[in-house]
């Protein structure tokens, strides 16, 4: 699963603490999932995609593996 | 309007995140409470300095703090953030099933005659126990980075 997390926050110039608070996780949380060490649960990627004004398909998509 | 609502569900992340903590340190206090009466608890029964009534007292004031320091872990798994919780959830799937092993190891051993119980009791099991746990929430953090 690939993310485009970090393109986003750059975007809104936030750092990995500000996203954390705003969806209500540890910054560690964060950029387990940044680094796609672990993959968010629908609601957590509802939040993520809702904080910065997008959809959970442009912040996640498959690899090509995966598809 | 907005501003208002940003700012309700920011400050409401905030609690979250705080009263997470808070339940952690929680669980933490109530650990070591739990020590702070076990390993005395262990020392007094095993020397035999108290009479029998008492040392049925002595030896369950643990088993209410352990239950005690289990609602408070309990209580902190469900306000955790979800990767804490996958962490969590992972050493003690690891812990349980190294113990479990541990124990079937011990039991057919003991079957075949081969047995030491000066390494192998049931307080050395708690020990052991708590031991794969740590085991399982090291690999588990390391797995996940955080």
């Amino acid at each position: 699963m690939k993310n485009t997390i970090k393109v986003e926050r750059a975007k809104k110039n936030w750092t990995q603490a500000d996203l954390a608070k705003h969806i209500g996780i540890s910054r560690q949380g964060l950029n387990s999932i940044e680094t796609g060490k672990f993959i968010p649960s629908t609601v957590l990627a509802l939040r993520m995609a809702k904080a910065f004004n997008t959809t959970v398909e442009v912040l996640f998509q498959l690899d090509d593996t995966e598809q | 309007m907005f501003t208002y609502l940003y700012e309700a569900k920011h400050s409401t992340s905030i609690f979250m995140e705080r009263s997470g903590k808070n339940e952690s340190q929680n669980s933490v206090i109530f650990a070591l409470i739990y020590g702070a009466t076990y390993l005395p608890a262990a020392w007094l029964l095993k020397h035999q300095m108290i009479g029998k009534p008492l040392s049925i007292i002595v030896a369950i004031i643990p088993i209410i703090t352990f239950a005690v320091f289990v609602l408070k872990l309990i209580k902190a798994f469900s306000v955790m953030d979800e990767v804490r919780q996958r962490v969590q959830l992972e050493a003690v799937v690891i812990g349980f099933s190294l113990t479990a092993m541990l124990i079937m190891l011990l039991f057919l051993l003991e079957l075949c005659g081969v047995s030491n119980p000066g390494w192998f009791g049931y307080g050395h099991l708690v020990g052991y126990c708590w031991l794969f746990y740590f085991v399982g929430w090291f690999v588990s953090k390391k797995k996940y980075d955080v």
